[in-house]
């Protein structure tokens, strides 16, 4: 029934249902694992480095962890080139902020237009969305630390404690439970 | 409105030393023969070893240095190091030509240190055009004067402590023959432990 209904990401299934939005969560789940904790003192995100191959060269920079700008910076999970355009686009909206109004940019507004980048590609233009989910930690004068986590329909939320890529299920169970 | 260059006024000179340079400026802002401000800051910091100072006009000024702090952020992320001081002064010359035909009335001064601690003056005009020097640059209103006191006065290698001397003395000498630039001074020293700042007691007219 499925595949009727899977191959264009801008239709919806007759249960309401975007297959292609959860076709990429699953590209996702087989991602290595991130997590995010937040307390009052501050925010920590951890994430899982998957080792591909013995043969891949040490690199200075990290597929995982990404700063958007001083105060705000990321976990990722899912397709690196696709997590590279988001991020690149994440940087620059934050700088052009900072340049319209002399403020660092709000976590929650730099999520949300991360999130809106997302959604436009479950809406328009018949391309696949993207396959990366983002755990965002920063702090602002507005709301003090935060964290958010996205998903590729666009939507976003903020968390006490979440975790995306591999078994971030059972992750989410045991945060639960502390 | 004749020149648009000295309508705010402010003058900056840059020096090199050993292993360090210096780079001072007035704090003059002024609308034509009106002096409206007697704080006002010239000279920015773009990382632990790069300054750049801005003459000109004062909004474009302010534009500029937004502009570069946004584009040297995401250098700073996407390359995950500092700009090096030769580097900059190609991004603001290019930032500058850019605008060849409806340009920023803004001549910077570029003073920094590379990877290896040697010194990197720069001074450009409104278009981009660059010069390099070992010894100085100036910038601004009182240039001409200032050309006139470093030649005098410089001397190539001296160390902080007398860089800091000859640059502020060059500085005051050329701000009292000039209108437009003056009402206090300040000085920036920046070698390989970091950066000094000094107001200097100036005549305030």
């Amino acid at each position: 029934m499925a595949r009727r209904y899977d191959t264009r990401t801008t239709i919806f299934s007759p249960e309401g249902r975007l297959y292609q939005v959860e076709y990429a969560m699953e590209a996702i789940g087989h991602a290595g694992a991130a997590v995010g904790v937040l307390s009052s003192e501050g925010v920590v995100l951890a994430a899982e480095k998957k080792i591909t191959s013995k043969l891949l060269e040490v690199s200075k920079s990290s597929e995982k962890m990404y700063v958007i700008d001083e105060h705000v910076a990321c976990a990722v999970a899912g397709i690196t080139a696709d997590a590279n355009i988001l991020i690149t686009k994440s940087r620059v909206s934050a700088q052009q902020y900072l340049y319209r109004y002399q403020e660092p940019i709000p976590v929650e507004q730099i999520v949300k237009m991360a999130g809106n980048d997302m959604q436009a590609y479950t809406q328009f233009g018949g391309l696949r969305p993207f396959g990366v989910a983002f755990i965002y930690a920063g702090w602002d004068v507005h709301y003090g630390y935060q964290l958010y986590q996205t998903d590729p329909s666009g939507n976003y939320g903020g968390w006490k404690a979440t975790a995306i890529g591999a078994n971030s299920p059972a992750a989410h169970s045991i945060l639960k439970s502390d | 409105m004749t020149d648009i260059l000295s309508y705010n006024g402010g003058t900056i000179v840059a020096m090199a030393g050993d292993r360090c340079v210096a780079i001072a400026s007035d704090r003059r802002l002024g609308v034509q023969y009106t002096t409206i401000a007697t704080d006002m800051t010239r000279v920015f910091k773009m990382h632990d070893r790069l300054l750049l100072g801005l003459t000109g006009l004062a909004t474009d000024l302010t534009t500029l240095r937004n502009l570069f702090n946004f584009r040297l952020n995401l250098y700073k992320m996407r390359e995950g190091r500092l700009i090096k001081p030769k580097t900059f002064a190609n991004l603001v010359s290019s930032t500058l030509y850019a605008k060849r035909f409806g340009p920023y009335f803004c001549e910077p001064v570029i003073a920094g240190l590379d990877d290896e601690g040697n010194p990197f003056l720069c001074a450009m005009d409104l278009l981009g055009a660059s010069s390099n020097d070992d010894s100085f640059v100036v910038c601004g209103t009182s240039a001409e004067s200032l050309l006139g006191t470093c030649e005098t006065f410089y001397q190539p290698g001296l160390g902080p402590d007398d860089l800091f001397e000859t640059i502020s003395q060059c500085l005051l000498s050329a701000l009292d023959r000039d209108c437009l630039s003056g009402w206090g001074a300040e000085v920036y020293i920046l070698t390989p432990s970091g950066i000094t700042h000094k107001t200097l007691k100036a005549r305030m007219d």
